[in-house]
């Protein structure tokens, strides 16, 4: 599983490389990053969201779907590999696909706002904002959980302390001989 | 107590400053030798790493600059934050166990150290060795003119120093801070990181509730406020669009990994598996500081927009007036504390990594061995270090900006395109191989570099951090691919498989 995961993220850096590309030279929208506020010194407005999203909007979104594979696939390579049992890899991809959930939560309310200019709020924010503000931040907790809950069976076990510990012994004994 | 504002603030930032003299001479103590002065001789516990972590991680930037952005950008800024849970989890799945045995086994105190043993090559410690000096520069030299503002605007606020000069104050908050690093070095630096934390904590807590009684119908009123104004502001992608956001939660998040102030304190706690306790710590700590971020810029915006208060002359002022108009004297004297405590904990980290580059690291990749008396020179060079920063800043102000500006793109986005793929990669992977290590951190550097250079602007608000990190991951990954691995030295193997 080593040598495919690595592929796997050579493939998810090549794709979002060609996505930026893809982007790049997409034909621009003026005030894309931003335009002047009329009225405010050092305050941009956004503009029309809709004509920004027009050329690159399934380009961008597939950036951010690729990264949040990246994220998981990143995390998946820190463990060792002896202990990427089918157990972690159900773990790591219902990761993914509650990040990809609240993706699409937020991107579906973005894009009702755009259409309707009707939003409701959560906990003080616009809701599509309140996905990107809470649910994002919420998105990555499993792999916290899996790293807290986890640690003893995927990322650092008793039998890895112990060889560990085993390990420095070997080196203390090591440079002893050698100083001696 | 209102009559007395400027002196309450000015108290409460003296007190914290004391408190950073008396930790410098407490740590001063517990420094008997360079393991002790740069990695605090692996021997720290949980609650200080995890506190020591989040504290360097939000620097002066997260207290005046994020609230500003906010403020001028809205809901874009908000990516940097919300990416804090995955980026961190990065961190702790692919460096935090790796960097902390390998230290262990070789008996590594930086990240240079590190990358060395990991690539059994001195070219890529060099590298980052340089990679390291040239990002310390650019950000010491902003973060004491960050501070010493900052103080200029306390003081001048007092009748007693109503006319002190920046100069004055950049030696006074230099000499603080060179004090409690060169006595203590690291151990002074986290201890100080601790009560910085602490400090940070709270004012995040107790800003956000202020925030929320600005308006009648609290933060909903104000984001209605923004809705009603420009709507694309507080959506997701804020003003500054997709790419920019998106920008920023990927070098903000797997960023994390590659910033070696904060991968050096992994190396630090006593035991491995303290690493469950801190990377919720962290985290925690992290999204609490923030929370002044969000807030201050929420509804400095929303009033500006309402005519409530008069707009800002600049945006970074965002944090500054909201202190002056919206909370006690007493709070705004906690959160300048907190301020100068953001920007001393990501100061003093710096200026460890910076001296350690320079002292142990340059010199073994030239001459394969460490100087002598590293202790002494570890503490000659810290403060020649910060001196340096310090003149470095005043000339950035008073005559030219370019140099710092230049190195200023050495700052978070650098060090996460350079050395990311080298470190958070190449501890996980054998098969990365140097001319792939050193592919990644010359297109990093010489891309950013460019982008700063030429002021070459992206269309959609892509950054150029955000293009060197894609191009950085590309190049080490497909360049090691075609490359042969070194052949791993038996216990550098040994860590790589447990």
């Amino acid at each position: 599983m080593g040598r495919q995961l690595i592929f796997v993220i050579f493939a998810l850096c090549v794709a979002m490389s060609a996505l930026l590309l893809l982007i790049i030279f997409a034909e621009p929208v003026a005030g894309a990053g931003g335009v002047a506020h009329p009225l405010f010194k050092g305050m941009s407005n956004g503009g029309d969201g809709a004509a920004r999203l027009e050329h690159i909007g399934a380009y961008a979104y597939a950036f951010q779907a690729l990264l949040l594979a990246l994220i998981v696939a990143l995390s998946t390579l820190g463990i060792s590999e002896r202990h990427r049992t089918p157990r972690l890899r159900a773990y790591m991809i219902a990761t993914f696909v509650f990040s990809l959930f609240v993706l699409w939560r937020m991107v579906a309310g973005h894009l009702h706002f755009l259409a309707t200019g009707e939003t409701s709020f959560f906990m003080g924010f616009p809701t599509p904002t309140a996905w990107a503000v809470y649910g994002v931040w919420a998105g990555a907790l499993p792999l916290m959980f899996i790293y807290v809950i986890g640690f003893r069976q995927f990322i650092y076990t008793e039998e890895d302390e112990a060889e560990y510990e085993q390990l420095l012994i070997e080196i203390q004994r090591e440079n002893a001989e050698d100083e001696r | 107590m209102e009559a007395y504002r400027q002196e309450t603030i000015l108290a409460a930032v003296a007190l914290y400053m004391l408190f950073c003299v008396a930790t410098g001479i407490w740590a001063m103590r517990r420094t008997s030798n360079s393991s002790d002065f740069f990695i605090a001789g692996r021997g720290l516990g949980p609650i200080v790493v995890s506190l020591a972590l989040f504290s360097s991680t939000l620097s002066g930037f997260g207290f005046v600059g994020g609230p500003g952005l906010v403020y001028s950008i809205g809901g874009s800024s908000f990516w940097m934050i919300t990416i804090s849970t995955a980026g961190y989890a990065l961190g702790f799945f692919m460096v935090a166990k790796r960097i902390r045995m390998i230290a262990g086994v070789r008996n590594c105190i930086s990240l240079p150290d590190i990358v060395a043993v990991r690539y059994g090559s001195d070219i890529v410690r060099m590298l980052v060795a340089i990679t390291i000096v040239l990002g310390v520069m650019g950000y010491l030299a902003t973060q004491i003119l960050a501070m010493a503002v900052v103080m200029q605007a306390i003081l001048s606020g007092t009748t007693m120093f109503a006319n002190i000069g920046l100069v004055a104050c950049v030696a006074i908050s230099s000499a603080v801070l060179i004090f409690y690093c060169v006595t203590g070095g690291i151990i002074a630096s986290v201890y100080t990181d601790v009560v910085q934390g602490g400090i940070m904590m709270a004012a995040g807590i107790l800003i956000l509730l202020t925030a929320m009684s600005v308006f009648d119908g609290g933060m909903t009123e104000a984001t209605s406020v923004i809705l009603r104004d420009d709507s694309e502001a507080i959506m997701p992608w804020g003003s500054a669009g997709i790419m920019a956001s998106l920008g920023w939660f990927f070098v903000f998040g797997l960023g994390v990994a590659g910033q070696p102030h904060l991968v050096t304190k992994m190396m630090m706690n006593r035991k491995i598996s303290d690493n469950r306790h801190i990377f919720p710590m962290s985290v925690l700590g992290y999204v609490l500081a923030a929370l002044l971020w969000v807030s201050i810029g929420v509804i400095m915006r929303a009033t500006v927009i309402e005519g409530i208060i008069p707009p800002l002359t600049a945006p970074d002022d965002a944090a500054s007036v909201f202190l002056s108009l919206f909370t006690s004297p007493l709070l705004a004297g906690v959160v300048f504390a907190g301020l100068f405590a953001a920007i001393m904990s990501t100061s003093d980290a710096f200026l460890n990594i910076g001296t350690a580059a320079i002292i142990h690291d340059i010199p073994k990749a030239i001459r394969g061995k460490a100087i002598a008396a590293e202790l002494l020179w570890a503490r000659i060079v810290t403060v020649l270090l910060a001196v340096v920063a310090a003149l470095f800043a005043l000339y950035s102000y008073y005559a030219d900006a370019t140099l710092v500006a230049l190195l200023g793109a050495f700052g978070w986005a650098t060090f996460a395109a350079s050395l990311f793929p080298v470190v958070a990669l190449g501890l996980n992977w054998k098969g990365a191989t140097v001319p792939g290590a050193v592919a990644a951190i010359v297109s990093a550097l010489l891309i950013n570099f460019g982008v700063q250079l030429t002021g070459i602007a992206l269309p959609y608000g892509i950054s150029g951090g955000l293009l060197s990190f894609v191009v950085s991951l590309v190049l080490f990954l497909g360049v090691s691919s075609i490359t042969s691995p070194p052949k791993l030295d038996h216990d550098i193997q040994r860590v790589m498989d447990i």
